[in-house]
């Protein structure tokens, strides 16, 4: 891939575009033509107790050595011991199916709050063999979710609650040592296009394309610029009019109209798979799967880009290697719904969080939809990634987190480029990221 | 005919000690797919006894569907460490619950890959096509 430099007076220089080793790892998120029996989501929960309960087991001896460890059902009043299970948050103000055959209409709200916490919402742990409220102040039910699976130490009240004195996290997973590198290798990450919304620009995008592809600026931006080696979109690239997609026969001029966004799309893609490699992920506007893990948007939708191998249509959550770089990231819904179920400083602390839970999604499959796997649950992270993105954010965050055992993971909150024109720019050799404005409006 | 056998009787309560944990579940379930046989045929277990009266020959017809194997297979699908037995085949929870690490018994996996004939144990779970 090269990057043509025109100089006034003189023979053109030509720039070659730095590469990294990538490797797909998105096997796991893949549903590999799995058929939906009819089987509902008690396995996945199965799976993912006991699969994080081995784990806190496997913790607990280092952490309380000398206290029993028991079942839900196994609990004594008023003897000390530790329990692990799955966290259920009971919130009164979470949106039921039920309530629409509810005969008091006045409880439900006339406005849709964006968040469904409340003073009143409480904890309970299950297992597999009962399940228990949690007492005691040490919880914060806020900043907890449904989904989660935690040991606690504690003791069982005669009210037969448990109160909890001290809880555990699985913390953050180990993680392979990252090798040191000595050139600038730059990924950049973009999300939230829109295109076929009100607010896409394209004139926008087409800079970001312009600029990357070395087509715009003097010697210097092109250099930089052939110092990009991957650029991955990270989901809702598109908005597909919903108006038109209420049930009836689409007239043959409205057809058009709901394919030209992803005709624009997938001319913008093919000028960008001509120079680098690109990722596209879906989102929650994009034509894919509703539930996660979402599948790769066809090919077939991408006429021109896929033409190219440096092409590649990923699965959201999306896994990957650069350069021996772990990367891991998602569109976005599994920060967006943590936020309408808990509460948490920024997103970052919510990403976080979702490191020191070992599990991605944790409000999957209770309010987040899900497929129901029944032997294996791909959201749990089993190795700490390097680099941990989520898009479509409101705005651009980062920050670098230490874990207790020589973990470090740069967080990346991707802000929506169709509001904030902001795309964000990462350095493989240090793990240090910035942003790239892009603006058109002339009043600067 | 009313038959007042008591040996009859306590073959029926043995039956119900062994399905312990599955008393009332398995009931209803039992009782949904054979409406027509006598006393709702409690294969294992129903909490009140049957009158003397709706029983046949004092003794009853409870191994009459399925034999040694499959209510060893039943106790397979009941056991709560190799998690829900709803929505999947039986081998394929058990194939699950080996790569699991939980060791389920290797024999009963010789049970369902010859499963054929008649008498031969179900492959899907006991409440397939039930719940």
């Amino acid at each position: 891939m090269r990057v043509d430099v025109e100089m006034s007076g003189g023979s053109p220089k030509l720039l070659e575009r730095k590469q990294a080793v990538y490797r797909n790892l998105d096997e796991r998120y893949e549903i590999h033509g799995e058929k939906y029996k009819g089987q509902q989501y008690s396995h996945i929960y199965f799976t993912r107790l006991h699969y994080m309960r081995n784990l806190l087991y496997s913790l607990v001896p280092k952490w309380k050595p000398n206290l029993p460890v028991n079942t839900v059902l196994g609990l004594e009043e008023e003897k000390e011991c530790i329990i692990v299970g799955t966290i259920y948050k009971h919130m009164k103000l979470k949106p039921s199916i039920l309530d629409e055959y509810s005969k008091e209409r006045s409880k439900v709200p006339l406005a849709k709050p964006h968040n469904f916490v409340h003073p009143d919402d409480h904890l309970i742990l299950e297992d597999e063999s009962g399940r228990v409220k949690l007492a005691g102040s040490l919880l914060d039910p806020s900043a907890f979710v449904t989904g989660i699976v935690v040991a606690l130490h504690g003791k069982e009240t005669s009210e037969g609650k448990f109160f909890v004195l001290d809880m555990l996290e699985a913390g953050l997973p180990p993680q392979i040592k990252q090798p040191p590198s000595l050139k600038d290798k730059f990924v950049v990450f973009v999300s939230g296009l829109s295109i076929g919304s009100s607010t896409f620009n394209p004139l926008q995008f087409q800079l970001l394309v312009d600029h990357i592809t070395g087509h715009l600026g003097d010697e210097n931006e092109q250099t930089f610029a052939s110092q990009i080696v991957h650029f991955i979109i990270a989901g809702n690239s598109v908005q597909i009019l919903q108006g038109l997609l209420n049930g009836q026969t689409i007239a043959p001029r409205d057809q058009s109209t709901l394919t030209e966004p992803i005709k624009e799309l997938d001319i913008l893609l093919n000028q960008l798979a001509a120079a680098m490699p690109v990722d596209i992920m879906p989102g929650p506007s994009d034509p894919a799967n509703f539930s996660l893990p979402q599948q790769p948007l066809n090919r077939c939708l991408f006429p021109g880009a896929s033409a190219y191998n440096t092409f590649i249509s990923s699965t959201n959550p999306h896994q990957f290697e650069l350069d021996d770089i772990q990367f891991l990231g998602t569109s976005g819904q599994n920060i967006d719904d943590l936020f309408k179920y808990s509460e948490a400083k920024n997103k970052l602390e919510f990403m976080e969080r979702t490191l020191r839970w070992r599990h991605l999604v944790p409000t999957a499959p209770n309010t987040l939809g899900c497929f129901p796997f029944t032997d294996r649950d791909p959201f749990l992270i089993e190795s700490c990634p390097h680099v941990y993105f989520v898009g479509n954010q409101d705005k651009y965050e980062t920050t670098l987190l230490r874990g207790s055992d020589n973990q470090s993971v740069r967080l990346i909150c991707i802000p929506k480029f169709c509001e904030t024109g902001v795309a964000v720019m990462l350095n493989l050799r240090n793990l240090e990221c910035h942003a790239l404005s892009f603006s058109t409006s002339l009043n600067v | 005919m009313a038959s007042g056998d008591i040996k009859g009787f306590y073959r029926q309560k043995k039956k119900q000690q062994k399905g312990g944990i599955t008393k009332s579940v398995s009931a209803s379930a039992s009782k949904k797919k054979k409406p027509s046989k006598s006393g709702g045929s409690a294969t294992l277990g129903a909490t009140d006894p049957q009158t003397p009266v709706l029983f046949a020959h004092g003794a009853f017809d409870l191994t009459d569907d399925y034999g040694e194997d499959e209510e060893r297979l039943r106790q397979f699908d009941m056991d709560m460490r190799y998690g829900p037995c709803i929505g999947l085949t039986r081998l394929q929870r058990w194939e699950r619950a080996s790569s699991m690490g939980l060791q389920p018994p290797a024999d009963l996996r010789n049970l369902l890959s010859r499963a054929s004939g008649p008498k031969s144990p179900d492959l899907e779970c006991l409440w397939e096509g039930r719940v």
